[in-house]
Formats: C-alpha cells, sequence, structure tokens
C-alpha cells in the first residue's frame, strides 16, 4: 500500500515537472531547449520550496541535491558546461555529502524539532514573495544591452582565460581552502581537556 | 516564445530561487537547514552570473570564471559553517538557533 502511494507520489511530480514543459514545447514552437528550460527550473523551483518547507531535515538534504542537479542542467542550457561539472563535483560530491554528515550529527533522538518554523515564518513568507516580485519587476524594466542569442563557451578558451589572466585569483582561491579546511577541523576538533 | 534564449527568463528564475532561500533563511529553526538555504541563496546568483556571461558579449568567460570562483568560496564556506554549528551543538547539545540565548541572559 506505501509502495503504491510513493509511486503515486512520484508520478504526480512528474507530472508537475513536465506538464509546463510539454506546454511551452507544443506552444512555443517545438524548441527543445525551451522546455528543457522549462523543466529543469520547474524541477528546480519545486525541489527548493520543499527544501525550505519539508518537516524532515533529512529529506530536505536529498531535495537540495536535486535542487543542485537541476541548477547543473540550467548550466548546460545556459551554454557554460565546465560550471555545470563544476556545480555537480563540488556542490552534489561535496557540500551536500557535508550537509548529510553534519545533519546525522546533529539530530539528536530525543527531540526532532516539534515546530520547524520560527514565529516569524509569515512575515518572512511576505517579504520573500515582495522580494521576488521586486526582483522580476526589476529585470524586465531593465534593458540589459544582451544578445538575442547565448554564447556557448568552449573549456579551452575559458582555461587559457583562467590561467592566464586569472591565475593570481585562481592561486588566492586555492589558499583560501586550504585555510578553510584546516580552521574547520580545528574548530570541529574535540576538545581532551575542557578550560 | 524563445525562453532558452532571453536573459531576462534566467535572472528571473535566479530572482524566485532566492527569493526562496531567503525565506527558508529567515523562517527555518534548525542551523543546517539556515545554512542550507544560504547554499540556494548562493546557486541563484551564481546562476545569474552565469546568465550574464553567456548573454552580454563584453565579458564572454569570464562570467563562467566567476561563477567558479564563487562555488569555491561556497565550498570554504560550507566548510567552517557546518564546523561552527557542530562546535556549538557539542556544547548546547541542540540544532535550534533560538535556544541559542548564552548571550541574551
Amino acid at each position: 500500500m506505501r509502495g503504491w502511494l510513493n509511486l503515486l507520489g512520484a508520478a504526480i511530480a512528474g507530472a508537475v515537472v513536465t506538464t509546463p514543459a510539454l506546454l511551452v514545447f507544443v506552444l512555443g514552437g517545438g524548441s527543445v531547449d525551451d522546455a528543457l528550460f522549462v523543466a529543469l527550473g520547474t524541477l528546480m523551483l519545486v525541489s527548493a520550496l520543499l527544501v525550505v518547507t519539508m518537516r524532515d531535515i533529512i529529506r530536505c538534504g536529498l531535495a537540495m541535491i536535486v535542487a543542485f542537479l537541476a541548477l547543473a542542467g540550467i548550466y548546460v542550457v545556459v551554454g557554460a558546461p565546465l560550471v555545470a561539472a563544476a556545480q555537480v563535483i563540488v556542490y552534489i560530491g561535496a557540500i551536500s555529502v557535508l550537509i548529510l554528515f553534519a545533519i546525522m550529527l546533529t539530530q539528536s533522538k530525543a527531540g526532532p524539532a516539534r515546530l520547524v518554523f520560527h514565529a516569524q515564518a509569515a512575515p518572512a513568507a511576505v517579504a520573500a514573495v515582495i522580494l521576488a516580485v521586486l526582483i522580476t519587476l526589476g529585470v524586465s524594466a531593465t534593458d540589459w544591452a544582451a544578445v538575442a542569442e547565448r554564447t556557448r563557451l568552449a573549456t579551452a578558451e575559458l582555461a587559457r582565460i583562467l590561467f592566464q589572466d586569472y591565475v593570481l585569483p585562481f592561486e588566492v582561491v586555492g589558499v583560501l581552502l586550504l585555510a578553510a579546511v584546516i580552521g574547520g577541523v580545528f574548530i570541529a576538533k574535540r576538545e581532551e581537556d575542557p578550560g | 516564445m524563445g525562453l532558452a534564449n532571453s536573459l531576462d527568463a534566467y535572472l528571473i528564475l535566479a530572482g524566485v530561487l532566492f527569493a526562496i532561500g531567503t525565506f527558508g533563511f529567515l523562517a527555518r529553526r534548525n542551523a543546517i537547514s539556515m545554512l542550507m538555504s544560504i547554499e540556494l541563496m548562493l546557486n541563484a546568483v551564481n546562476l545569474a552570473i552565469v546568465a550574464f556571461g553567456s548573454f552580454i558579449p563584453g565579458l564572454k568567460a569570464d562570467g563562467s570564471i566567476i561563477a567558479l570562483m564563487v562555488i569555491a568560496v561556497a565550498a570554504a564556506e560550507a566548510t567552517v559553517g557546518l564546523a561552527i554549528i557542530i562546535a556549538i551543538y557539542r556544547n548546547r547539545k541542540t540544532p535550534l538557533v533560538d535556544e541559542y540565548d548564552a548571550m541574551r541572559r
């Protein structure tokens, strides 16, 4: 019975994600890129909403992985495949695992929180909606001087620019990561004798 | 329609994702949930940067490179943030931020 319910839920979720994409595909003249963009965008927004609203925090972490994966797909659609690869490796491979382990370390058996939200959740929701509307209006009202066709970036060219013009920031980021790892280990290390 | 070829569509998507992250950061009680919301907001900003880099001819590879830098810095932020949360959890035995009131009493 429970298996069938899960299957039904999966079917409904799949329908929610694919219906707008199919509509765009049919109405918009059969552009595969548009359909992919709408499908991945819907998947990303729905799973992001699940991340901030679901009760069970480990499911929030898993929904976050889905959101990251959909965003990697959007990076491919927009024409930055190397960023998509980095997204998959760093976010899904490293940060998600880190967060899932932190969840497992901090969930006490005594009390999984009964209240998921603060008392300020309703004003926060209003503020978030206002923020989204403001960003949408601002984006629509601005002329970005953008070209009508997205440019697909070759990885070889990106590598050349990264290791010629941006080599100093690249090295600085390496040092920053090393410092962050050492600092993280130092902070999280169990202290043997307090005081 | 050309949704995949319009900069506005990507920017609006990024804005909505950022707003969702804002809501999560303001409304959740669990510290790790707040950290996940911050990750969502960072990803939204990254999407906007990559979209700009792909649509504005003047900054061809710069957008992708800045996005890669942001991903690296986000990894550093997640490391230190989770270490701090685990250190606080070891002292207070709770991941809920509204019970961290040592500086208020």
